[in-house]
């Protein structure tokens, strides 16, 4: 009697799973019509022709695909309201785990068409992610801001969407040329774009994302050829190199209330002269894509000259 | 048994060479200070970015390098004896990774709290992850095999669980710099904390000296000789939980100099811990201190974590340390 049922049991199960399977096959026939190759920071891709299901695991290629109105179907982000906050907008997505962490198995379920992943954070996974569906690695995380905007070219390449993509950059270097002219040009102060941890200061050199950004509009930066695009540093090297205007992204009072009682502080020139701005963190350290770089500009803009704007 | 002579020749050699290094750690950096220059200026009371530099930045590094130095390498030098395990220290012996698993706990759960706080946290680990190990490592007697075994396998598991805390808790990815060992950013205010515990913890170890040499003998025969050997072990303990503990709240887990000064010390004064701790503890501070000027220049100008350092220095020797192990046993 047992046993029976048991046998029938098994029967079932054993043609659930060829059902399936065979329903896997049949996804997997669709998504593999047409493809073309993608070259990306870690080897060739074939993407499929205007993927329409796509996992995207840092925050500036969500915006990216926003841009080219396109919502990913799966997003890693660590709090709630990141990418509402990032898109200023609410759109329906499949969380799958954090950009540092992504769950492989979240991603997996959601049968993505493309993946696409950080070169700082998820090169290391690359392999796995290529073994659930196409995968691109590009760059975003503690990359230059020409890397970034490479990698929005890249995503549109690999979604089959170049004219909007030269469209939008076309509008981007309109809104940054409006923005240039707002800078002085014999303005001489130099900026630091400082991340106050509990434990230590990361300062956005001129090679990183937003000092890059800010260099290529004639406000330069304090923080010279660094070796990565963010370095960490000490009090005693501010005051060496000493920033006439220091933007902090974020403030842990922890370390940076230890400094302010040091009489070194108030030796630095933007403490001196009041330059020292509180700005949001999400834009300036997390975001990273066109609509953040716009938004960055105009926050330092109108922290540097607020009569003007 | 040291000779007089040589031992006295030692200490001058050591207290010249930590005289060098203390001159380089004060001195050298991104800001060039000109002694004599800070010296007018510090008499007259009139003084320029650079001197303050000196004052408030170079000079509590310094003092905290070479305490800090110290406590790891007394605290290494500590557990080496009561075990008689050449490979026990603060890092093997999991008390470095349970002070911070407990410090990270602590930023956590009591965001708030300041650092002077933090070290209860760091003691409370320290003792934590000491007993773990020591109480697997000694089912039926403990050798140095298993003490490492068990001690690697109790530090990958604290490690791993601190990992996963700053994981899945965005807000504390800021400690990471802290974790790999650093003083670059330390002031007055730290060496005030570190003070008052280190030497506590330094004057218990060397009043365990003397008793310490009766560990060499074997337990059987400190037993047998009226030690309370129970009683010196948990001294002992709280002496390598204070130095630890105080270490690991202010500059991170710097590992390696617990295990490696022991070593090279007793080379050059023998078995005797009245010798082998305070000179650890001077060639501990040299340790720190020279490891903390070659971090300002690795990636010059800017600074990398100082255990980096040690760590780099550490790893080649424990290698060795372990080759002439397998050696003697074979």
């Amino acid at each position: 009697m047992l046993r029976k049922r048991m046998t029938g049991a098994f029967a079932l199960l054993v043609m659930s799973c060829l059902m399936l399977a065979a329903c896997a096959g049949q996804a997997k026939e669709e998504t593999t019509k047409k493809t073309h190759a993608v070259t990306h920071e870690a080897g060739t891709t074939n993407v499929p022709d205007h993927p329409k299901r796509i996992v995207a695991l840092e925050f500036s290629f969500v915006d990216a695909l926003d841009e080219l109105g396109i919502e990913p179907v799966g997003i890693a982000q660590e709090n709630k309201d990141d990418v509402s906050g990032l898109l200023d907008k609410k759109i329906s997505f499949t969380e799958v785990g954090t950009r540092q962490q992504p769950n492989l198995e979240v991603i997996s379920s959601l049968k993505p068409d493309l993946i696409i992943g950080d070169f700082n954070r998820h090169k290391g996974i690359y392999k796995q992610l290529q073994q659930i569906e196409p995968t691109i690695i590009l760059k975003s995380r503690n990359a230059t801001y020409q890397e970034n905007l490479a990698s929005f070219k890249s995503i549109a390449e690999a979604v089959g969407q170049t004219d909007q993509m030269e469209q939008r950059l076309k509008l981007h270097d309109k809104r940054l040329a409006v923005a240039k002219q707002k800078v002085d040009p014999d303005d001489q102060r130099k900026i630091m774009v400082g991340v106050f941890r509990s434990d230590s200061l990361t300062a956005h050199g001129e090679t990183s994302f937003d000092g890059e950004l800010l260099e290529k509009l004639g406000i330069d930066n304090a923080i010279t050829k660094t070796v990565e695009p963010t370095v960490t540093i000490t009090l005693e090297q501010i005051v060496k190199w000493d920033p006439d205007v220091i933007f902090m992204a974020e403030a842990d009072p922890k370390l940076l209330n230890e400094w302010k009682k040091n009489p070194l502080w108030n030796q630095i020139t933007a403490v001196k002269k009041g330059e020292v701005y509180e700005v949001n963190r999400d834009l300036w350290t997390r975001y990273r894509g066109l609509d953040a770089a716009e938004q960055i500009v105009d926050e330092a803009i109108q922290l540097l000259y607020p009569k003007k704007s | 048994m040291i000779r007089k002579t040589r031992l006295i020749r030692l200490l001058v050699l050591l207290i010249v060479l930590i005289g060098l290094s203390s001159y380089l750690s004060l001195f050298l950096g991104v800001t060039t200070i000109r002694p004599l220059e800070a010296i007018r200026e510090w008499s007259s009371g009139d003084l320029s970015k650079e001197t303050l530099v000196l004052t408030t930045l170079r000079l509590p590094r310094l003092v905290l390098g070479l305490i800090l130095g110290a406590n790891l390498a007394v605290a290494g030098a500590l557990m080496q004896a009561v075990t008689r395990n050449p490979l026990a220290s603060p890092q093997v012996f999991g008390v470095n990774a349970g002070a911070s698993l407990f410090v990270i706990l602590a930023l956590l759960l009591f965001p708030a709290l300041g650092t002077a706080n933090l070290v209860y946290f760091a003691f409370f680990g320290a003792m934590i992850g000491g007993l773990l190990v020591f109480s697997f490592a000694s089912v039926r007697g403990m050798t140095s095999l298993k003490l490492a075994l068990v001690g690697m396998a109790i530090h990958l598991l604290l490690t791993s669980l601190t990992k996963g805390l700053i994981l899945f808790n965005d807000r504390i990815t800021n400690v990471l710099y802290w974790l790999s060992g650093s003083i670059s950013d330390s002031g007055w205010l730290e060496v005030r904390l570190i003070v008052p515990w280190s030497i506590i913890g330094l004057i218990l170890a060397f009043s365990l000296a003397k008793s310490l040499a009766i560990f060499q003998l074997g337990q059987d025969v400190a037993v047998g000789l009226g030690q309370n050997i129970t009683r010196i072990r948990m001294l002992a303990a709280v002496a390598v939980v204070l130095l630890a503990g105080v270490t690991v709240a202010v500059a991170g887990a710097i590992g390696f100099i617990g295990l490696m000064v022991p070593h090279i010390v007793r080379r050059l004064v023998g078995e005797d811990y009245r010798y082998v701790l305070p000179v650890s503890a001077l060639c501990g501070g040299l340790l720190l201190t020279s490891a903390d000027v070659l971090a300002r220049f690795i990636a010059y100008p800017y600074e990398s974590p100082v255990g980096i350092v040690t760590a780099l220095l550490g790893a080649p020797f424990f290698l060795y340390l372990a080759k002439r192990q397998t050696k003697g046993v074979a």
